[in-house]
């Protein structure tokens, strides 16, 4: 078609991305992967489609309005025309075909959304009161290796074959640069796939309403070149070791008499023998065992560390780096001040009544978790 | 119901309660025509369709409010000024205070008011019925509104999905109040859903086929056939949800081996048709202004009716589009994407249609025609995004975020609110007897149309940028804060616009004397209500018209001359009914409705507290059905009506009455009992 | 166009009043008509829930561990038997046998008693089995199905017991005998549910 039309056509939707802040983390019009991307192509030309609609009857009734006015003074009927049989028909039959193209497209894209690869990682993702754990069964046993929370860690290029579970109420699961969303259901598993192109990192947000903190339900989706992802795999899976410094080992001994109740680290540095996870109606708690791996914490609602390159987020290169102790501090000195929560009910995380010695012990401790 | 009806002739109300025989011993019968009584006691469908209208205005407010609590909140990120715990509350509350407290019952105001006039008829095949209806809307509205004081609104969102509404995670009385809230306005709709239906098959003028009504009346006929169908299966929903909150039940226990899912099918199967049921009363309304504005008649009548039927039956096929991320598996969601998508069809020849129906006339754009081109254009926009959520890839980027909250206010504000905002500027003369003043009435319009546009357009961008919906706060660097604040100036010229509107109906109002009278005809009307005097007298017609075409009122002021022009050969004034009600009968005003339906909420209350307030209601509910029962249709102690006195009204007349049957006439329309 | 064509269909009205409608059924019957539509979609809806969740039980009996085929077959029969007897007293009053149409309408609210009285038996058993109202996702699905067609046998119950006492005090001639037909439409409807639930819960597994 004519430059120009093209232009003009998408003109408004030019507009529309144009007013969009340049840096919208979730927004889904920026595929990052390929599953994205599908629906993507699916739906721009679906869009264009309902431009030219839109404008037609925007245009078309004002056009007639003005077209049509009744000229003042202008008492004669104008001429009663009842219908057009032919005219009707076409119009009901123009846009069913034009939506019997769109459907075959989408069903075709249904399709292809659903496709499993062969070899892809999985990882089982459950949704909880108002975070996000993620299991990874690398040996296919029925056990988890790797249990973590808020960054979901995957290697870029290749497809990731997530089933998408809760231990409570309806959540949903949503990385929009990666893929549409799926629901976290209780009591069922619902399969999505994601794969980013490149390494970096996504943010998500829940997606269907679980209660008070569901605005606070957040999570991060970290890819990492394969060599790198190799590395954290195998990191994950150790144990953590006892802390050397004495403040840390304070932690350590105030987290296993405070903490057990709900949370879990492995490892010697642990407290495996102590811990119960009895306190909470979903049943647990994040998995801190590397606590400081990951970029984000309390469901990603706070990042962990500084974002020393300013570019709004939390690389992989700056986990580790300058950690975030005013949120972190906050956090485990009134967790419920910081985000709503029913502790009294068994659903997240309550005021300890801790110290502020208590808290910079706990936070030693919790630098150690790597 | 009243076991047998004994016609009356005659009607004269004495403006005074006599206590002459006391049904039951107790109560005499209501008399009273003027005053609070009169409202309280009416059976008038045109009363009770204004009741209707009031009511949903004040909750309208009550919605309002807590929607501009919501965009205050929203306006600037991480601001916290409600907690999250009273945010959910603001947000479900708009919601369902929308739906059920304003958009319904405006559309059954207008139902109620219009239906038995465009169809000739005096009042409703049931108008006892009819008034319970209004009082179980009301009550259960009030009830679910309690909430606020009683320990906190509801908090589940409008949708309630399980397990999150359970006692586990819900464990304030919020979603009690709204699951036994929704059951009793849900009696309400059930009730005047088979009222309706009965009258239209039923009571049409002589003459009036199916093909002859008006589109209005058509478009309520569908959608009173799909409250009769939807509404028990929302009922059913909430009767688990209450047993399983109130009684333990393991209906949407998931450690008991439950499926969320159900909750979500239960609720949608209703919750789809429900969209129908308030949208297309809407199209219905559009229908009749255009025309008449457009000084020609609706384009492709027969498709107008048949598209508005398909509507009804397709809309039962689509409901598993609200679930497309839920799990459902490829198969249901292509099979439902498809579905979807063509339910479009008949949406789109509408607007064609009514775009038809402008095309050739001569337009004049008084306030219900502006608002009636404004539904054109902007159900258009709702519409348009529908379509692009019935492709279910793209709706799993879309759904539960902004771009949702887009579409259904372009559909519900843009459209059915636009209609009916139009419909009082068209219909007020003819209610009440004067004008809603025109140039106000213009301002209201652009102002709702700006409003409207900017508190909802760029919901679109948001929501395709990630904003999630029901989130009370979001974060500064996700890039939603310029459209967010913009969104909330939006939200207040909406204010500005409703504040308006209400300020037009005050004071004009106040200066109605000093206007002319309306007439019975001031837009030079296609539809029998046009026939009548403004207002229209309680009797409706003197004498039941009889009927040759559609659009017969129309065609008795016009006609075509010898060289085949269409002329007006007659003055509305001079065909019009002159509201002589001697030869009227009418059914007789009732407390019972009254008093079954207040015991409604009792019984919610004491299943919330204590069993005892629920006796009450149970009480309540048995004298009400008991005095009903008892009460015939029309009062036997009202002068003169030509048949013995000599039978105690306690058993609800006799045989001898009933032998009296006069035959019927095309004059003398009898008004069912019940 | 003639005169016959200007005025409704002149339709032979049953009802009681003698005002014609378009439908030729009374106000009265065709809103019971409508009524008993949405009803279906009310069990339609119920019947869905038990269907999903009978089998979805984590502990406590299930519907083959307790339920008695014959003894439900029994109490089935006795409802379908009420059916019969509803159908004469109609007929009956039809006819203007008012002696008659009260001893079908006393057989019939007795019948419907009957099946009820073998309801309350059945449930209690069941419950001294260990199947209470709370007991797993089954007992939840049943009682609350079998419970809502129960409750509308009762009102049922109560609406032929008025009928009865209205002809007992000699206000149910055959005038009246529509009223006595759309109790019975009421009736054979929820039988017509009862054969529906009994044949999906007890006898299909």
């Amino acid at each position: 078609m004519p430059r120009r039309l093209r232009y003009a056509l998408a003109a408004p939707a030019l507009l529309l991305l144009g007013a969009c802040a340049e840096d919208a983390p979730l927004d889904s019009l920026k595929p990052a992967g390929p599953y994205a991307r599908m629906i993507d192509n699916l739906v721009d030309p679906v869009f264009i489609i309902a431009g030219i609609v839109f404008f037609g009857v925007q245009i078309g009734t004002l056009a007639i309005a003005w077209h049509f006015r009744r000229r003042a003074g202008d008492d004669e009927l104008p001429t009663q025309t009842h219908g057009n049989f032919k005219l009707e028909i076409g119009w009901t039959i123009l846009p069913a075909l034009i939506l019997a193209g769109v459907a075959v497209a989408t069903v075709l894209t249904i399709l292809d959304l659903e496709d499993h690869p062969d070899g892809a990682l999985e990882v089982t993702v459950i949704g909880n009161q108002w975070w996000w754990e993620y299991r990874y069964d690398l040996d296919g046993d029925g056990e988890a290796e790797i249990v973590t929370a808020n960054d979901l860690v995957i290697p870029a290029g290749e497809p990731v074959s997530l089933s998408i579970e809760s231990r409570d109420v309806v959540h949903s699961f949503w990385i929009p640069r990666l893929n549409g969303k799926r629901d976290a259901v209780p009591g069922r598993s619902h399969p999505l796939l994601l794969q980013a192109d490149e390494p970096g990192v996504f943010r998500g947000q829940c997606t269907e309403f679980c209660g008070l903190s569901h605005a606070y339900m957040r999570m991060r989706v970290v890819a990492l070149d394969p060599a790198e992802y190799a590395e954290w795999e195998a990191a994950q899976q150790e144990g953590a070791s006892v802390p050397r410094g004495s403040l840390a080992r304070e932690g350590m001994e105030l987290f296993r008499t405070t903490c057990s109740g709900c949370h879990l680290v492995r490892g010697e540095g642990g407290n495996e023998d102590v811990f119960n996870g009895a306190a909470l109606v979903s049943g647990a708690a994040p998995d801190l065992t590397h606590f400081a791996s990951r970029g984000s914490f309390a469901g990603a609602l706070f990042d962990l560390w500084r974002d020393l390159d300013g570019n709004g987020e939390i690389d992989a290169d700056e986990i580790g780096g300058e950690m975030n102790y005013a949120d972190l501090k906050a956090w485990l000195k009134d967790a419920p001040s910081q985000k709503p929560m029913s502790p009294n009910d068994g659903r997240g995380m309550p005021n300890l009544n801790l110290t502020d010695a208590q808290v910079d012990a706990l936070v030693a401790y919790l630098e150690t978790l790597e | 119901m009243a076991i047998v009806e004994r016609p009356t002739e005659a009607l004269t109300l004495p403006p005074v309660v006599t206590t002459e025989r006391k049904p039951l011993g107790v109560f005499s019968r209501p008399k009273a025509t003027t005053g609070w009584r009169s409202w309280v006691t009416t059976v008038d469908h045109k009363r009770i369709g204004i009741m209707y209208g009031a009511a949903a205005m004040f909750f309208f407010i009550v919605g309002g409010i807590e929607a501009l609590a919501i965009r205050v909140q929203l306006a600037r990120p991480e601001q916290e000024l409600f907690s999250a715990d009273l945010y959910n509350q603001l947000f479900t509350m708009h919601g369902v205070t929308m739906i059920f407290l304003v958009i319904m019952p405006l559309g059954a105001a207008f139902m109620n008011y219009l239906v038995p006039l465009q169809i000739g008829a005096r009042d409703v095949a049931m108008p006892r019925l009819n008034a319970l209806s209004f009082w179980a809307f009301l009550f259960g509205g009030i009830f679910l509104n309690t909430s606020w004081f009683l320990g906190g609104g509801a908090d589940g969102g409008w949708f309630g999905y399980a397990p999150n509404s359970g006692v586990v995670f819900s464990p304030g009385h919020g979603m009690d109040f709204y699951a036994i809230g929704l059951q009793i306005t849900g009696v309400g709709t059930l009730v005047g859903g088979i009222n309706l239906v009965t009258t239209v098959l039923n009571m049409r003028a002589p003459g009036m086929t199916l093909m002859k009504m008006p589109v209005f009346t058509w478009m309520s006929f569908v959608t009173q056939v799909i409250i009769v169908f939807a509404m028990p299966v929302i009922s059913v929903a909430l009767f688990l949800l209450t047993f399983d909150r109130l009684f333990d039940a393991n209906f949407f226990n998931v450690a008991a081996g439950a499926d969320p899912l159900l909750w979500q099918h239960l609720f949608w199967i209703f919750g789809h048709p429900e969209v129908y049921i308030l949208i297309l009363p809407a199209f219905g309304i559009v229908s009749e202004i255009i025309p008449v504005f457009a000084r020609k008649p609706i384009f492709g009548y027969p498709f107008m009716v048949f598209s508005g039927i398909a509507i009804g039956f397709m809309g039962w096929g689509v409901w598993a589009h609200h679930m497309f991320a839920s799990g459902l598996g490829p198969i249901s969601v292509a099979a439902f994407s498809v579905s979807t998508m063509f339910i479009a069809v008949p949406t789109g020849v509408k607007i064609l249609n009514w775009m038809a129906t402008m095309w050739g006339g001569k337009l004049t754009f008084t306030t219900p025609m502006l608002f009636s081109a404004g539904l054109v254009a902007m159900f258009t926009i709702g519409g348009l995004s529908g379509v692009t959520h019935a492709v279910s890839p793209a709706d799993t980027q879309q759904t539960d975020t902004y771009y949702i909250v887009a579409h259904f206010h372009y559909v519900i504000f843009g459209g059915a609110l636009m209609a009916f905002l139009g419909g009082f500027y068209f219909w007020w003369p003819k209610v009440f007897g004067y004008f809603l003043d025109d140039r106000l009435g213009k301002v209201n319009f652009w102002l709702s149309i700006v409003g409207l546009n900017l508190t909802f357009g760029p919901m679109h961008i948001l929501g395709l940028q990630g904003m999630s919906r029901r989130v009370h706060s979001y974060r500064a660097d996700y890039g939603y804060d310029f459209w967010n604040l913009w969104i909330t100036i939006g939200s207040f010229i909406i204010a500005l616009s409703v504040l308006l509107l209400l300020f037009n109906i005050w004071r004009s109002y106040r200066r109605r004397h000093l206007q002319p009278a309306p007439g019975p005809d001031p837009w030079d009307g296609r539809s029998l209500e046009w026939s009548v005097p403004s207002p229209v007298p309680v009797h409706n017609f003197d004498d039941t018209p009889v009927i040759t075409e559609f659009d017969d009122w129309w065609h008795r002021k016009y006609a075509e001359d010898e060289s085949g022009r269409l002329r007006k050969v007659h003055e509305p004034e001079e065909i019009a009914q002159v509201g002589d009600g001697s030869r009227a009968h009418l059914p007789s005003p009732s407390y019972w409705p009254l008093v079954l339906a207040l015991g409604l909420p009792f019984v919610g209350y004491g299943l919330i507290f204590n069993l005892a307030i629920a006796a009450i209601g149970g009480l309540l509910l048995v004298a009400g059905l008991v005095g009903w029962a008892l009460e015939p249709a029309d009062d036997p102690d009202l002068p003169p009506h030509g048949h013995d006195d000599d039978h105690p009204a306690a058993d609800g007349g006799d045989a001898a009455a009933a032998a009296e049957v006069p035959a019927a006439t095309p004059d003398e329309e009898e008004v069912p009992a019940s | 166009m003639t005169d016959a064509a200007l005025h409704a269909p002149a339709a032979s009205t049953e009802a009681t009043h003698g005002h014609p409608t378009a439908t030729g059924l009374s106000n009265e019957k065709l809103a019971m008509w409508v009524f008993l539509g949405s009803d279906c979609l009310l069990f339609g809806g119920l019947i869905s829930t038990y269907l999903l969740m009978r089998h979805r039980s984590v502990e406590g009996p299930g519907p083959t561990d307790v339920f008695d085929i014959p003894f439900t077959s029994v109490s089935s029969f006795v409802l379908l038997m009420s059916s019969l007897t509803m159908a004469l007293a109609v007929a009956a009053i039809a006819r203007g046998d008012v002696h008659r149409n009260r001893v079908w309408l006393g057989t019939t609210a007795f019948l419907g008693a009957v099946f009820i009285g073998g309801q309350v038996y059945e449930f209690t058993g069941f419950y001294r089995e260990g199947l209470g109202y709370t007991t797993n996702a089954f007992s939840s699905a049943f009682y609350t199905l079998t419970g809502f067609h129960g409750f509308h046998v009762s009102v049922g119950i109560v609406m032929l017991t008025t009928l009865l006492v209205m002809s007992l005090r000699g206000n149910l001639g055959p005038d009246r005998a529509e009223t006595v037909e759309i109790v019975g439409l009421y009736w054979h409807f929820v039988d017509i549910v009862w054969i529906i639930i009994f044949t999906i819960v007890y006898l299909i597994p």
